[in-house]
């Protein structure tokens, strides 16, 4: 059962509208050091005001309402300027928070917290962490033995990856890929999140889940997942996850190898008639169906033990894959160049599936089950990996869609209201 | 018609009985002379009173604590043959998927009841000084060997559904022999695994008295390697392992660290040579399908009630029949491993010549392998896969007095 949005004490408010300027995009990296500076100083501050706050809420079990919106600026700024530097927005972040943004940060109203999360929330806040850090990437993200001067960039690697292909994709087009700015958008959401959870301005523990990262629209794809798992774990299988797959990896290994000589024929193939021939798309498509079901399982996306034939329908974490259909040649004969961006960002999002893992493992050896958040990152994770394999065995000409979704949800053209908020109740 | 059947079937067994009974009389032959009586040797003068007590002490508890932990994973197998079928709901596989599912889970299991039953063993072991190895290097060692049984267990279940799937009471027959078959390729296999990681044996005078043992033996060249183990235990050891132009002798690097003479180390490199001159490892592939044809057929008996081998639910209970299997035959299987043991000491004793290092590598072995010279009679008939140190003195004394004095 997931919580009402009105509820969510950490809401990003999204109304970009992709266009980017070229000439700021090309210095961007220049033109962000000002703002990094006043982040610098401004994280000096929050960091002594976050010592002074925890006192505080140790004894009257709620944060006064200055610190808090000293901090809540704090957050709101960085996140802001962090949004530029990573291209989510275009316009020049400013050295305050007067005047309205683009990607913006809503927290609510000081509340009281438990004590006890109050005393422990830097030991709590440690798998989220790991979440922000483990993606780390080029903006920096937290490092807890940093000078704590440092500020938290934590797009994470995901978002750094989106950000270095939107910046050729926006110098070039002069306008942002909407599913590369939306991977931006959950990384700074998921990272605005953990540090208000970290900084006492909620106790709500931050989601991961992909539902709110504000994709609103997932365009149509031939490569599509479907979730219809219970969240439920068997504790012993969980236990011995990485051995259990041991079947599945020797399989997928030996399947690997007619796959990569499938493809290539079929790309053969493909120059001449446009299309793959069906029984190679029948065959390739139920390896990639396959890989999904076993990254799922291995990953702890998926609870069962996946069959080995991938067949469509038969694990819980699925894949639809659509019929063969006419593609453009050039697109074909170029697959191989093309397909290399889908890659980066598959990569990052491998390391997004290595830390659902972790962190699944060890919540899931405990509790029994997955939390949603997780799981549903996860899944969006192996959505992405699938239709990057796809793409490059030809099963469809439409590129990956970055964006780490998995609904299809009307189109909200008025504003991306994001709610980042909590651990999404199990 | 009935009846009939039944003859037929008792005239079948009758005659695989034999063919059983021809078969193991044929492999039983030994170059030890049937006439050899064994005299009592006694332990506290031959060994040393304090050593005997320290190697009893010290085999006292491995042998309680590997009797314990049999009980726990029989106890553990009993419950999972019971409840174990409802492990198939986590499973979106087929049925053979489902049972290398239910196969690896109770294999998951066993290995988490022996868990602290290895735990204790490593402690006594590290207690007394039998092992160097780290609790941490000793668990994470341990993956890896668990991950290969895991796979192992996979590919035996993926060959015995599929089989059983076609034929489902008569899958044991084909399955043993498939069973004999992977043994045999193992067998080829083997030695180029075990030796990863190995170096040649590089002595000098060492390669002269092996090429000399093997002239002696009527062998082949044989490759001698050195694996090091000097990081983790100062015990030693030496394997003999291959068929055919596989065969390979391998000697545990703590054999060639100067406590041991060269005529010493020439016992032990004899003793190997000894194994595959007498063509142990084949004759053990044999052994080997001599026990796959009863067991697989009882395991398919046992699995019958629970609709057979090509169902899934049959897994748990077809893992408690292996185990229970296994544990029945280890007295035999032991007794053929010490007759084949005792083959090897007499043919180092035959090609050496060199009862006074036989008599020094035996008696050391009380100390450096901490081995108890005789062992409690249920310890011995069970687990013992080599004669006692007491019979393999006995056993130099007694080749001493038959060669005809100078």
């Amino acid at each position: 059962m997931h919580e009402d949005m009105a509820d969510r004490p950490v809401r990003l408010v999204v109304t970009d509208d992709l266009v980017r300027s070229r000439a700021t995009v090309l210095f961007r990296l220049f033109l962000a050091i000002p703002v990094y500076i006043v982040v610098a100083f401004w994280s000096v501050a929050a960091f002594f005001v976050v010592i002074v706050a925890w006192l505080i809420a140790l004894v009257h079990g709620r944060v006064p309402n200055g610190i808090h919106e000293f901090l809540t600026s704090y957050v709101r700024y960085t996140t802001r300027v962090n949004a530029y530097f990573h291209l989510v927005a275009n316009p020049y972040p400013g050295f305050s928070l007067l005047g309205a943004y683009p990607v913006d940060v809503e927290i609510h109203e000081p509340v009281r917290q438990r004590r006890w999360t109050v005393f422990f929330r830097l030991f709590l806040a440690l798998p989220a962490l790991i979440v922000v850090g483990l993606t780390g990437g080029v903006g920096g993200s937290l490092n807890l033995r940093r000078d704590p001067t440092t500020t938290f960039a934590g797009a994470g690697t995901l978002g750094s990856a989106a950000a270095f292909l939107g910046w050729f994709a926006s110098l070039v087009r002069g306008r942002m890929p909407r599913g590369l700015r939306d991977v931006g958008v959950y990384s700074l959401g998921y990272t605005a999140q953990t540090y208000a959870y970290l900084l006492l301005l909620t106790d709500r523990y931050p989601s991961t889940d992909p539902r709110f990262a504000g994709q609103q629209e997932l365009p149509q794809h031939p490569i599509r997942i479907e979730v219809n798992d219970d969240l439920g774990r068997a504790r012993l299988l969980v236990l011995f996850r990485g051995l259990l797959v041991l079947p599945h990896l020797v399989w997928l290994f030996l399947w690997t190898i007619p796959a990569i000589l499938a493809s290539f024929a079929g790309w053969l193939i493909a120059l001449f008639i446009a299309r793959l021939p069906l029984p190679l798309h029948r065959f390739l498509a139920a390896y990639v169906r396959y890989s999904a079901h076993v990254s799922s399982f291995l990953g702890l996306v998926g609870g069962p033990f996946p069959g080995f034939v991938g067949k469509e329908g038969s694990y819980p974490i699925d894949l639809v894959i659509d019929p063969p259909e006419r593609q453009p040649r050039a697109g074909l004969l170029f697959r191989g160049i093309l397909v290399i961006p889908a890659i980066i960002v598959a990569i990052a999002y491998s390391g997004i599936a290595n830390t659902v893992a972790f962190l699944g493992w060890w919540y899931a050896l405990v509790r029994g089950r997955m939390p949603s958040g997780l799981r549903d990152i996860g899944a969006a994770a192996i959505r992405y990996q699938a239709q990057t394999w796809a793409y490059s065995f030809l099963l469809t000409a439409q590129y990956p869609y970055a964006a780490p979704t998995l609904e299809r949800l009307p189109p909200e053209p008025e504003q991306l209201a994001l709610d980042l908020a909590p651990w999404a109740a199990t | 018609m009935g009846r009939h059947l039944t003859a037929r079937r008792l005239a079948v067994l009758g005659i695989a009985a034999v063919c059983w009974a021809i078969a193991a009389t044929f492999l039983l032959r030994t170059a030890v002379p049937g006439d050899l009586r064994l005299r009592h040797v006694d332990s506290a003068a031959t060994f040393g009173a304090a050593t005997v007590r320290r190697a009893a002490r010290y085999e006292r508890f491995g042998n309680w604590d590997w009797l314990a932990s049999q009980v726990a994973t029989l106890g553990v197998l009993a419950l999972y043959a019971k409840r174990g079928a409802a492990f198939a709901r986590q499973s979106a596989a087929g049925p053979i998927g489902t049972g290398m599912l239910l196969g690896m889970v109770g294999l998951a299991l066993v290995w988490l009841s022996n868990l602290p039953f290895g735990i204790a063993q490593h402690w006594w072991d590290r207690r007394h000084d039998a092992s160097s190895e780290g609790y941490i290097a000793w668990a994470t060692g341990d993956w890896a060997q668990l991950g290969a049984a895991f796979l192992s267990i996979c590919l035996a279940l993926v060959i015995v559904m599929a089989i059983a799937q076609k034929l489902p009471r008569m899958w044991w027959l084909p399955g043993a022999l498939v069973f004999v078959a992977i043994g045999t390729g193992f067998q080829l296999l083997l030695p180029y695994l075990v030796t990863l990681g190995t170096k040649p044996l590089s002595d000098p005078k060492l390669l002269a008295a092996a090429r000399a043992d093997e002239r002696a033996q009527g062998l082949p060249q044989i490759p001698f390697r050195v694996e090091k183990v000097s990081d983790t235990t100062d015990q030693v050891n030496a394997y003999a392992v291959g068929i055919g132009s596989s065969r390979r002798v391998v000697l545990w690097d703590t054999l060639l660290d100067g406590r041991y003479s060269k005529r010493v180390v020439n016992v032990v490199m004899a003793h190997e040579l000894g194994h595959h001159s007498s063509k142990h490892l084949p004759k053990g592939l044999a052994w080997y399908a001599l026990f796959a044809l009863p067991g697989t057929y009882l395991i398919a008996l046992a699995t019958r009630r629970r609709g057979g081998m090509a169902r899934a639910e049959a897994v748990p209970l077809g893992l408690l029949v292996v185990v229970a299997l296994q544990l029945a035959a280890a007295p035999v299987q032991a007794w053929i491993s010490r007759r084949m043991e005792a083959e090897a000491d007499w043919k180092a004793l035959q090609t050496t010549h060199d009862p006074q290092a036989a008599r020094r590598l035996f008696v050391s072995f009380a100390n450096t392998d901490a081995s108890d010279p005789s062992p409690p009679t249920w310890a011995y008939l069970i687990l013992e896969n080599h004669p006692t140190l007491e019979q393999r003195v006995a056993m130099v004394e007694a080749w001493a007095a038959r060669q005809p004095r100078k």
